[in-house]
């Protein structure tokens, strides 16, 4: 680390900029146009903006019933199988999984009054029903990803005889954890103003706050740190799916967006054992099945804490946590998430087959 | 290292120069991508707006430029330091110098990472309205004389703070109202901006502490990279503490608020201007939905 101040290196340093910037920007613009989503999917039920997709199968049956990941509103759920080697999808259906998503689409100005009942106990529901009816089962596994994991949790609450297992993914539950800076931020909101204001509130706006949590590094490190990479054309590419993801945010619904902050992040209902959606109490005590709790230990966005609360709050006498050693992004994305998570979560859905 | 004032003045010269000719060259170059990009890019700014590959080449120039000034900065410093012989002058040269350095970086934090204006935050961020976002409609708030058949009534120029009388009394009330809630943004802008300069003046003296020990030993960085990393390390540890102290929070949230009121009179004021044209308004097309919620429900009942 220490070194000597050399006035030759500097200036050597100095000079290379220019062919780093040029060969960087490049790379850049041929990686604009780079497509993700991988696996090939088709559109099962339509509804409003939602799709639901099922995965085809490119491996035998494992014979597990089918695994209806519910994605959060805020990000587009194509991170889920962003590219060949980086799907969590992929490797769930390599392993023989039948698999199924929620495609909520981009909220517009008609969904200003769309609420937490109307997507958890309607669109959730009746895409649940398309599953169900499909493999005439009644109950089948949920896998909820970050919001997508609290709107599962509520669902399985409400309506426990249609989730045989339950699987939360870096999924909020306590959401005034004091390691929690989002949250921190969230209480002196006045997210009716906020909603009045926009109607639908942009992912602009979502966006904003998610990079004010690490904003030298976010806003300005990253894209130094993209002259290095330069003429790594692969590199380039994944940089820009990722990149593109991070900023394709949906809007959010105007009742939706000011009931989650108010309820979760503002009055901690979940945690609390007050929160009811559609006039119906959500008692985390109603979830009996198998619960797996995966969250990441380095998570800024939903930190460990936020999520181990579960535990807690359960029901059920079959509740696992599994941390692993990756961020927020990192828990779709990253290497050991790829080579770890979906044989984790298989193995644990095979355990309790019968 | 340098070790006398001649060979150090020399190399900072050329180095000074050749900085000026890398800058000339980006710029050549991002001309030159701007002109010859017609593919779609995503950019951080561009991808929510769909920007073409020029915002891209832009972007990417602004925080490479940000990253040299910053940089340049530091290691003008760390030079200037590296040339004093007593090691504990020199880390003292190097801590002292970090403090003069504050008002630079927060502007250029301002300006190159976060879009305009000079204002703290994320001030110009696209369709941002809240976290310190760019206050849409506060240059000339949007209404305030341009309606149509509404600058014209006598005295409305300048009685803000006066009572609301007379046939343009409600008119007059919204432009009192949005001036009220302008200055609130202005007065919560302002608050905002001055927490962020202290993140920045702390960010700073924290490098120094942590550089000042290596430039006591006669170690120093190797590279203007490493320096600018060590800034950002220093950064984020500083505005981590910060971001969840009341103030900073209660200055966010203010602007926040403040933001909303702004945009929600602004909203108000052009819907009164729609309306004297018979144009639909967001507030018809609100009730519009309400309705068809009511009529969905109503029919999903009847369903069972």
């Amino acid at each position: 680390m220490a070194g000597t101040q050399s006035p030759a290196g500097v200036l050597e340093e100095l000079a290379e900029i220019p062919l780093k910037f040029a060969a960087t920007l490049r790379s850049l613009q041929a990686a604009a146009d780079v497509n993700y989503g991988y696996s090939e999917k088709d559109a099962v039920y339509r509804e409003d903006k939602l799709t639901l997709y099922r995965y085809r199968p490119i491996a035998e049956s494992a014979g597990l019933p089918p695994v209806l990941i519910v994605y959060a509103l805020v990000n587009r759920p194509y991170m889920m199988d962003l590219q060949r080697d980086r799907s969590l999808i992929r490797r769930l259906l390599e392993l023989g999984v039948d698999v199924y998503l929620i495609d909520w689409g981009y909220a517009d100005g008609a969904d200003r009054y769309t609420d937490l009942n109307d997507y958890i106990n309607g669109y959730l529901h009746r895409c649940l029903d398309v599953v169900l009816r499909k493999h005439q089962i009644p109950s089948t596994t949920l896998l909820g990803v970050c919001q997508g994991g609290t709107f599962s949790l509520c669902y399985a609450a409400l309506h426990p005889e249609r989730v045989h297992n339950l699987v939360t993914m870096v999924t909020p539950v306590d959401f005034k954890t004091p390691d929690n800076l989002l949250s921190r931020w969230a209480q002196s909101i006045d997210v009716d103003a906020l909603v009045a204001a926009h109607g639908v509130v942009p992912g602009d706006v979502l966006n904003a706050a998610y990079v004010s949590l690490l904003p030298f590094r976010l806003l300005q490190q990253k894209y130094v740190n993209l002259l290095d990479a330069g003429s790594d054309q692969a590199q380039m590419d994944n940089f820009m799916r990722m990149e593109k993801w991070i900023f394709d945010s949906p809007a959010q619904a105007g009742a939706a967006f000011a009931q989650f902050t108010r309820w979760f992040f503002q009055e901690n209902r979940l945690l609390k054992g007050t929160l009811e959606i559609g006039g119906r109490k959500v008692d985390l005590k109603n979830i009996s099945q198998p619960v797996l709790n995966i969250y990441g230990k380095q998570d800024h966005l939903v930190p460990p804490s936020a999520s181990t609360a579960l535990e807690a709050l359960v029901g059920t006498m079959d509740y696992l946590a599994l941390g692993l050693d990756v961020g927020h992004i990192g828990m779709y994305v990253s290497g050991r998430s790829q080579r770890e998570l979906p044989k984790a979560i298989t193995h644990w859905l095979t355990r309790r087959k019968s | 290292m340098a070790s006398d004032s001649d060979a150090t003045d020399d190399w900072a010269a050329a180095m000074q120069k050749a900085q000026a000719d890398l800058l000339r060259q980006w710029s050549e170059i991002g001309q030159a991508a701007m002109r010859a990009g017609a593919a779609p890019a995503t950019p951080p700014a561009a991808a929510a707006t769909g920007a073409p590959a020029e915002a891209l080449a832009r972007q990417f120039m602004q925080q490479c430029e940000q990253y040299l000034g910053v940089s340049r900065s530091l290691w003008d410093l760390l030079t200037r330091a590296a040339a004093v012989v007593d090691p504990e002058q020199r880390a003292r040269v190097f801590t002292e110098g970090v403090g003069t350095l504050q008002q630079q970086f927060a502007q250029l934090w301002a300006a190159g990472s976060l879009g305009t204006s000079g204002a703290a935050g994320l001030a110009g961020w696209p369709g941002a309205g809240v976290f310190g976002a760019g206050l849409p409609g506060m240059g000339g708030y949007p209404g305030v004389g341009g309606i149509p058949g509404m600058s014209g009534f006598p005295g409305m120029g300048g009685v803000f703070g006066a009572p609301a009388l007379g046939p343009a009394r409600e008119q007059q009330e919204s432009f009192q109202r949005l001036a009220q809630l302008g200055m609130r943004c202005a007065q919560a802008q302002m608050q905002v901006g001055a927490q962020w300069n202290d993140i920045i003046g702390k960010a700073l003296r924290e490098l120094g502490e942590r550089l000042g020990p290596r430039l006591r030993s006669g170690a120093t960085p190797a590279s203007m990279k490493e320096v600018y990393e060590l800034w950002v390390d220093s950064a984020e540890n500083v505005y981590a503490q910060a971001a969840r102290a009341g103030a900073f929070v209660q200055a966010q949230a203010e602007l926040t608020n403040a933001t909303s009121l702004l945009r929600s009179a602004q909203r108000e004021l052009l819907e009164e201007w729609s309306r004297q044209f018979d144009l639909p308004t967001r507030s018809e097309l609100n009730s519009i939905h309400q309705q068809l919620r009511e009529l969905k429900a109503a029919l999903a009942g009847t369903r069972g």
